[in-house]
């Protein structure tokens, strides 16, 4: 396993980095040691509005699939038959293994001009939106990608919370609603950061959603780093901004963790 | 009697830097039943670990038949083992995992299956031999694991807490059936347990066991009657322990000097203590008797009744003797009819001398 | 208490709405597949399997599933069989640098797959490896193992830590023990991770879009198709992907299953 790991993912990694010192001349990629690469991208406009731009994005869809997800989760922990939820948990596992690709096509077809949504709406009078080619779009395309995964995550938390903390409460006159945001949403606190970092993670390196629903005006990073390769073979600038990507993504996953599981231990 | 069948000589587990069995030395004969005993963490499951060679000692040696079993590979030896958790193989049936030691043995299917279901039927189960294990009761379950273990036929055979998952009403069951198979087929059995009715009740000599070390070795009356420590007294049974001061010594007793007055007791057999020396005088609970007033003879010690516990036909009464001191009694419900007691009676507790023993920790 | 079943109701009802959201392009998909009308809307343009008979058609199709399945294939068996290597050996062992073991291990899916796919493709591309379907299959590998490892590791920790003792307790030696013990035992775990591992390659696109060169996979066609046309062809791919894919995914779940009620009864 070491073996294999290291070849074909830690050598790669690590190539990816010295590549970004690499220089492309005459549309050759040669050795080189030139930061040319990092100032000229980080020094250019457009990469620190896409880099912000992205970073929104993915907050954003974090943010909106946590919100959407929470009820749902909260539902099918509370309110749901034990064999119903076992039969909902395996339907929910089983997008996030099958072709995201497909169904964020698919997405398309009924959000477009012409498509389903908008012949629904016309019928009742409304209509039509323009649903592609927009942050609406995107966003719709990064909730199926990420939504069932954030309900699960959140599901396995808040399953696991002691049923004994939430009589207590009720108990000591605490109310319904009171209750969920006093007791149970501190006790599920981990999973619910987890999922929302789930979310930021997935959304921030997804290439799909952005670029065919989005209409990658404006791109992301990805969408960026997937052109310089594709089209401009300019891969050392590719690598520069997967590096970005991939720093990016380890600060977040750090501070997400240290919020979940460091302040949680204070507070025990 | 020659040879015994195992030796344990000077041996020692370290885990890291931690002492896990510190020295020890026991030697057991062919057809015993021994019982090690004491709490958790006192080294008994580390030293049948390494009797099966799923440890290896840090020090010392272990010799089966003469034969140094150190370095042996657990699966090269003949020391089967009854896990306190059973350690039964769930995918496989009742059948195919008694029949597991002699596939391993390289044995053919007709033959396996002969013997094993020859155990399925002395131990009664031969009825489930296609079941799956999950579908067994607990003590269905003890069978199978009892039966995988002795198909082999082996010298010896190794238990580690076996009873402890069994509800309370089979144990008792399960014990007279377990020492009366030992005593049919004549296999020396090493049972651990931290179970004290346990160990006695089914075991020829006990070793008790703390921190690694072995306190005292020997039949079950020898260990209740006469604790060689202070903590195989406090372990075992219900005693009352009392510090003191050895006065003076006569006619192989020991007059002992506490703060509650004089009392005598047995001198020890081997090592009789010094006069001016600490020691603790020892008398179980029960071997004392309660009365109105002092016996014409022996130690008495007067003191107020606080309370008692009862269990069936047996009372345990704590009496205050002052100094902040309980003495624990045990007696026969019928032998307290006369005493007329309630909570706050003065009484006498008096034992014999011979009934107490001294220890020779202060 | 009404107010009580109004709130249950409402969060069953919320449930369903967000389940079939979850579901509504899968179903899209699958249903204009059949629709005999080149852009999808309603009404329906009639049934008709043209889109279908036009994919199986397409040579390049036919090319990418024939190049896909090889890869699915292989990749989940060799990540499988490494998988069970690396959780079998945290199972056991302990030793320095463990920790270090586990990342290596069970990192890959938390980075991104385009920059898992650049990753690859830069450095196998300098080592002249790029382009060939092996290549696709070791980079699969790297993606597949740490699902593969986390279904064997947990069924593992399922385990009565005594149970390879007692093997050896009884003269199974260690390979022996391996083989009548520990592989039983995990067995459902190994068969879900085959199917899961091979769920996960084939439907990868990113890393094959960047490694795979002219050795296209399905997915990579698909992707391909996206970039250049809206085509009801793509339905009926997407359709057959994902009843292969969710029969993959079902497999691997139900795999885990079977067993489970005998355990639970003990």
């Amino acid at each position: 396993m070491p073996v294999w790991q290291i070849l074909f993912f830690v050598a790669a990694m690590a190539f990816l980095v010295v590549m970004s010192f690499w220089s492309v001349k005459s549309f050759r990629l040669t050795p080189d040691f030139t930061f040319a690469n990092w100032i000229k991208m980080y020094g250019a406009g457009y990469f620190q509005d896409t880099y912000l731009r992205t970073v929104l994005y993915a907050s954003l869809a974090a943010a909106v699939s946590s919100a959407i997800a929470f009820p749902c989760a909260f539902g099918l922990a509370f309110r749901v038959s034990p064999n119903v939820r076992r039969l909902i948990v395996f339907m929910l596992m089983t997008p996030y293994f099958t072709s995201y690709l497909v169904r964020s096509y698919s997405w398309k077809i009924v959000l477009t001009e012409n498509g389903v949504l908008n012949t629904l709406f016309g019928w009742i009078g409304l209509g039509p939106f323009d649903m592609t080619s927009n942050l609406f779009a995107t966003m719709v395309g990064y909730l199926t990608l990420i939504l069932p995964i954030v309900i699960l995550l959140q599901y396995f938390s808040l399953v696991n919370v002691d049923r004994n903390l939430i009589e207590a409460a009720h108990n000591l006159r605490c109310g319904r609603l009171r209750t969920v945001f006093v007791i149970i949403v501190p006790a599920a606190k981990i999973g619910i950061i987890l999922a929302a970092t789930f979310a930021f993670i997935l959304s921030f390196g997804d290439f799909v959603s952005p670029s065919f629903l989005g209409g990658s005006k404006p791109p992301t990073l990805s969408i960026l780093m997937v052109d310089s390769v594709k089209s401009g073979s300019q891969w050392p600038r590719a690598a520069v901004v997967a590096l970005t990507m991939v720093f990016t993504l380890l600060v977040v996953a750090f501070a997400a963790l240290t919020l979940a599981y460091g302040s949680g231990k204070r507070g025990r | 009697m020659g040879e015994p069948l195992l030796i344990l000589d000077g041996v020692s587990k370290l885990y890291g830097d931690v002492p896990a069995v510190r020295g020890i030395d026991l030697r057991i004969d062919a057809g015993e039943f021994v019982a090690i005993m004491g709490p958790s963490g006192c080294g008994k499951t580390t030293t049948l670990r390494m009797l099966a060679g799923l440890e290896t000692p840090s020090d010392g040696e272990i010799r089966l038949r003469g034969r140094r079993m150190n370095e042996v590979k657990p699966w090269d030896r003949d020391t089967p083992m009854v896990w306190q958790s059973l350690a039964l193989f769930p995918f496989m049936s009742v059948l195919k995992n008694v029949e597991f030691g002699l596939k391993m043995r390289g044995l053919g299917a007709a033959e396996r299956e002969r013997r094993a279901m020859g155990w399925l039927e002395r131990l009664h189960i031969a009825a489930y031999r296609d079941r799956q294990v999950s579908q067994l009761s607990g003590g269905e379950r003890q069978r199978v694991a009892l039966a995988r273990a002795l198909v082999t036929e082996p010298e010896i055979l190794l238990l580690d807490e076996p009873m402890s998952a069994l509800d309370a009403h089979l144990v008792v069951h399960m014990q007279s059936e377990l020492k009366q198979l030992q005593e049919q087929l004549g296999i020396t059995f090493c049972y651990v347990t931290h179970n004290q009715s346990e160990a006695f009740a089914m075991a020829d000599r006990v070793v008790i066991m703390s921190q690694g070390r072995v306190q005292q070795i020997g039949s079950p009356r020898e260990v209740y009657r006469t604790p060689a420590t202070r903590f195989v007294a406090e372990f075992v049974g219900a005693n009352n322990i009392l510090p003191g001061r050895v006065r003076a010594l006569s006619d192989g007793l020991v007059e002992v000097e506490t703060a509650f007055g004089c009392l005598r007791a047995k001198a020890p057999a081997d090592d009789t203590p010094e006069v001016g020396r600490d020691v603790s005088l020892v008398v179980s609970a029960d071997r004392v008797v309660l009365g109105r007033e002092a016996a014409a003879e022996g130690n008495s010690l007067p003191g107020t009744l606080i309370g008692e516990e009862f269990v069936g036909a047996v009372v345990t009464l704590y009496l205050d003797i002052g100094r902040e001191t309980e003495l624990r009694v045990q007696t026969q419900q019928h032998n307290l009819d006369d005493l007329d007691l309630a909570r706050g009676t003065r009484l006498v507790a008096s034992w014999r001398p011979e009934h107490s023993v001294i220890l020779p920790e202060g | 208490m009404i107010l009580d079943r109004t709130i249950t109701l409402a969060l069953r009802f919320y449930v369903a709405l967000v389940l079939l959201l979850v579901f509504a392009p899968i179903l899209t998909s699958f249903v204009y597949s059949f629709d005999a009308n080149r852009y999808a809307a309603i009404p329906w343009g009639g049934f008709s399997t043209k889109w279908y008979a036009a994919a199986f058609a397409d040579p390049d199709v036919a090319k990418g599933f024939r190049n896909t399945v090889i890869v699915a294939l292989s990749s989940s068996t060799i990540a499988t069989v490494i998988g069970f290597a690396t959780a079998y050996t945290d199972y056991r062992y302990r030793f320095f640098g463990k920790n270090l073991y586990l990342a290596l291990a069970l990192l890959p899916p938390t980075i991104p797959v385009i920059i898992l796919g650049l990753a690859m493709l830069v450095f196998l591309a300098q080592v002249g490896l790029s382009g060939e379907l092996y290549t696709v299959v070791f980079c699969h590998v790297v993606y597949c193992i740490p699902f593969a490892m986390a279904l064997i590791r947990l069924r593992l920790s399922q385990m009565d830590p005594d149970l390879e003792a007692a093997a050896w307790n009884l003269g199974a030696g260690q390979w022996r023990t391996l083989r009548e013990v520990i592989l039983p035992f995990t067995f459902p775990a190994i068969l879900s991770a085959l199917f899961l591992t091979m769920a996960v390659s084939f439907d990868e696109y990113a890393i094959a879009w960047f490694v795979s060169g002219f050795n296209e996979t399905l997915p990579v066609r698909i992707l391909v198709l996206l970039q250049r046309e809206v085509s009801p062809k793509v339905n009926a791919i997407g359709s057959i992907v994902f009843m292969i894919s969710m029969t993959l995914v079902m497999l691997a779940q139900i795999a885990l299953m079977v067993r489970k009620p005998r355990r639970q009864a003990g």
